[in-house]
């Protein structure tokens, strides 16, 4: 019996330690990505970046006009997603306990959730780019626009589902129509939860590179056309980093620094505002 | 349940009548031939062991149950005559006319002064000053105007539980309705905010029709006019609360209520 | 009250009510839509290749842009194994990871260490692309390639797979920074997923005795089996589909090669690379045939995932 006990015992042990040390490898390479975008990143990270146009092949200059259409298509990405993505949220919690379409689209949007994310800009080069004959900036926010409509969906539904049926009833019991119920009451008490669905959308279009190669594709140049090829941040990071000059790999890791940080920081007070809203109730 | 079974009340000015209402959960047949009437200005309590349906038998009188598939009602529940499980029955006009108290306090997330507002704009357009008699008046009713007077602009749900559910019963009067259904009202609430909300029924009943449905028969006891006892389904006993709880007619009722069962 | 005024209020909710809802359905129609047009327009793009190549596509090694020649074996192969191998590194390392932060770890480290993983999981992926070639394929090719070389390189049956030059770039690191990559995805689903198991089951075992390790792997893990599968899918599902990180490390080469230390290519990287610059409809099409495929096989991975994850939603359902 002792020794079945023991063995017993070292399994467990020898699983736990096992389990730890799993959890220290995750650790690790987060903490040795991070460590090497601080080595690289913040030297290069000199006041020039945000004054200067991406430079030519082997002379310095800066990521402005990277970082400004980065933003503008994020902006706009974001703009046309998140309602459309609320809309189709509120209909899969609200309305989808009759018929076929709510768990088909529920089914179909999870898929889209994690569905490859280049596949999305070669569909929007397809449908769009090739008609317009000309790589655009609004191509590029209609890629990431897809990319945020599954993500906003999945939290609307999520947070609606977490409002108590009570709330529901209870506006219902005085008489409110639906649209009232749900525009006033449901999608007021889920406020917090969504906006948090829609940083993290934020987050994660902007790091994408691969939907904005074949859409909005690059320039070298200031742009504030929206009908015209738009810098972006991930793509110059892609083409700077692969290239020889070593002006250009500096500045990659000075935007690889500047995308993570912003990334980072969009996922940690998303969590920090749901958090607070959540223990307020 | 034969009619003659159930000692029929003297209600000589009955708001509510239910006639052979059956109620089904899908297949699952929750309310058997029910037949009551429901007296105008008075309190009607409806008790039972849980499961029995007593509260199912209040969500009929507002069709609440029309929020659920599956769920339907068949047979005729008449407000001043006019049947309301008629397919042309407006459900937003009806609860419009029929207000109701939840079991748990359901603040909106907006502040106390829209709480109040909500209802009462969905069917009225009152002047700013018309409006805010409108809601002082509510909370005046609902016994709450002297803790939420300096704080209207607040949260509804930075009150206390017990404000909770007042703001909740000044926010079903506030549109005005004609019946008021309490399910369960003060079941998540502590017994000083349980008095407060029992000494509110009973003023409130000059104005108003109620119904509440209490597991708590000393509540039935204090604050009802009738009594109807129901269990797995069936009305057993309806009569008044005088004579259910001293002079039950029927057996089953007088093992529930003197404690030998549920 | 006056009577019309609730009257015309009633009509007018009564619209708005129609209006709002069949609003929220044309949205929740349109990603029903949005896939449509994604395999249709895929489709459509790719006709002049499949018209040309047939089903030999898939079995084809050729990648001769100048001659016309166009096949699809590399790239899928390239991609099935660098997702092989991503899987069999982050499947036991997601696994601990999850033990540790419901079973394990200490209550106050429990949130952080949480939000740290899904950190990892929130860092772009060209992120660590470039992480990939600038700093671990060089220690890669230094340190770890040359010990491969000699003690696996030599072995029989899986020895070719190891033998080649120490480039650092390659099958292998691309394999490994995926897995990297989706630990994260994978480790918070299981924890997920180990979340639902009922407190009452875990303490009926611990209340026999059962060590925690017997705990985790005879109840939690049978329990929550579907639902950990249906995770691994998901992490699947987005290693195949994963572009950046591996288009920076994997070398970009149209060749065969049986040992995972030599270049390859995977879908998704040699249409980043090549897609820009694809000159002529054949090219492009093979390309977007390329995509149509790489889609086709995330779709049925990730329909997958979610089916085995709605299956264990749906039991816990039942139970509760």
């Amino acid at each position: 019996m002792l020794s079945l006990y023991t063995r017993r015992r070292i399994i467990n042990a020898v699983g736990l330690a096992i389990s730890i040390l799993a959890m220290a490898f995750g650790l690790f390479w987060l903490c040795w990505i991070l460590w090497t975008l601080l080595e690289h990143g913040l030297p290069a990270l000199a006041p020039v970046v945000f004054a200067q146009m991406t430079p030519p092949p082997g002379s310095s200059g800066g990521l402005l006009n990277a970082i400004a259409g980065s933003l503008m298509m994020t902006l706009v990405g974001t703009l046309i997603g998140t309602p459309i993505g609320i809309l189709a949220g509120t209909y899969l919690a609200e309305f989808g306990q009759r018929g076929w379409l709510a768990p088909i689209t529920r089914f179909i949007n999870d898929v889209l959730l994690s569905a490859p994310s280049i596949v999305i800009g070669l569909f929007v080069y397809e449908v769009y780019v090739v008609h317009i004959k000309h790589f655009s900036g609004w191509a590029g926010a209609l890629a990431l626009s897809i990319i945020v409509i599954p993500i906003v969906i999945r939290t609307t539904e999520n947070m609606l589902r977490l409002v108590p049926t009570t709330l529901r009833e209870a506006a219902a019991a005085l008489g409110a129509p639906q649209w009232k119920i749900i525009n006033f009451v449901t999608l007021r008490a889920a406020r917090a939860g969504i906006i948090t669905g829609v940083m993290l959308a934020i987050a994660r279009i902007s790091g994408e590179t691969a939907p904005l190669l074949f859409t909005a594709l690059n320039n070298q140049f200031w742009n504030s056309n929206m009908n015209q090829p738009m810098a972006n941040l991930p793509v110059v990071i892609f083409q700077f980093a692969m290239s020889p000059y070593e002006d250009w790999q500096k500045l990659a890791w000075a935007g690889a620094l500047l995308i993570t940080l912003s990334v980072l920081t969009l996922n940690i007070l998303a969590r920090v505002l749901f958090r607070q809203k959540a223990a307020s109730h | 349940m034969t009619a003659e079974n159930i000692a029929n009340p003297k209600i000589t000015v009955p708001k509510i009548i239910v006639r052979d209402l059956n109620f089904y959960y899908g297949d699952y047949r929750a309310l058997k031939d029910i037949n009551l009437s429901i007296a105008e200005k008075m309190v009607t309590a409806f008790i039972g062991p849980s499961g029995c349906g007593k509260s199912t038998l209040l969500r009929t009188f507002n069709r609440m149950y029309q929020l659920y598939p599956k769920q339907k009602a068949a047979g005729e529940i008449l407000l001043d005559g006019e049947n309301i499980l008629d397919k042309k029955q407006d459900l937003n006009m009806l609860r419009a006319k029929i207000g109701m108290v939840f079991q748990k306090p359901t603040p909106f997330p907006m502040s106390i002064y829209d709480n109040i507002a909500f209802g009462v704009k969905l069917y009225e357009s009152l002047s700013k000053n018309d409006m805010d008699e409108r809601v002082e008046w509510a909370l005046r009713k609902a016994a709450l105007w002297t803790e939420a007077k300096d704080k209207l602009k607040q949260s509804g749900t930075s009150l206390s539980g017990g404000q909770q559910q007042r703001l909740c019963i000044a926010r079903a009067i506030a549109v005005k309705p004609q019946v008021l259904l309490l399910d369960e009202p003060t079941s998540a609430l502590d017994p000083i905010s349980t008095a407060h909300i029992e000494k509110l029924i009973d003023e409130l009943k000059e104005d108003f029709t109620i119904v509440i449905v209490t597991h708590n028969m000393q509540q039935a006891a204090r604050v009802s006019d009738f009594t109807a006892y129901m269990y797995l389904g069936d009305l057993i006993e309806f009569g008044d609360t005088s004579t259910v709880f001293t002079n039950p007619k029927r057996k089953e009722t007088e093992d529930y209520i003197t404690g030998r069962f549920g | 009250m006056p009577m019309f005024l609730r009257e015309a209020s009633l009509k007018r909710h009564t619209v708005l009510d129609l209006l709002f809802r069949n609003l929220t359905r044309v949205s929740a129609f349109g990603v029903l839509i949005l896939l449509a047009a994604i395999i249709g327009s895929l489709l459509v793009g790719s006709m002049p290749a499949i018209h040309t190549f047939g089903f030999g596509f898939l079995t084809s090694s050729d990648w001769d842009p100048v001659n016309d020649k166009f096949g699809a074996l590399i790239p899928i192969v390239g991609t099935l194994v660098t997702s092989a191998i991503a899987l069999l590194i982050a499947i036991p390392v997601s696994f601990g990871i999850a033990i540790f932060l419901t079973e394990l770890s200490p209550r106050i480290l429990r949130r952080p260490l949480g939000v740290a993983i899904e950190l990892l999981a929130g860092i772009p992926s060209i992120i660590y692309g470039m992480w990939g070639l600038f700093v671990f394929a060089p220690l890669f090719a230094d340190h770890v390639e040359p010990w491969l070389n000699d003690h696996i390189g030599t072995m029989p049956y899986i020895g070719p797979l190891f033998s080649g030059p120490p480039m650092g770039i390659g099958m292998l690191a691309a394999g490994i920074i995926l897995a990297i990559m989706v630990i994260p995805f994978i480790a918070s689903v299981m924890r997920d997923v180990f979340e639902v198991v009922p407190t009452l089951l875990k303490e009926s075992a611990y209340g026999l005795g059962a060590t925690t390790w017997e705990v985790m792997w005879k109840v939690v893990l049978p329990y929550t089996k579907i639902g950990v599968v249906g995770g691994i899918m998901l992490g699947l599902g987005r290693a195949l589909g994963e572009t950046m990180a591996v288009t920076f490390v994997i070398g970009n080469s149209h060749e065969l090669s049986k040992s995972l230390l030599m270049p390859g290519n995977s879908i998704a990287s040699a249409l980043a690379n090549e897609f820009t610059e694809a000159y002529g409809e054949l090219y492009t099409s093979a390309l977007i045939e390329l995509g149509l495929i790489l889609f086709f096989i995330t779709f049925v991975v990730l329909s997958l995932a979610r089916y085995m994850l709605y299956k264990l939603g749906q039991r816990e359902g039942q139970v509760s």
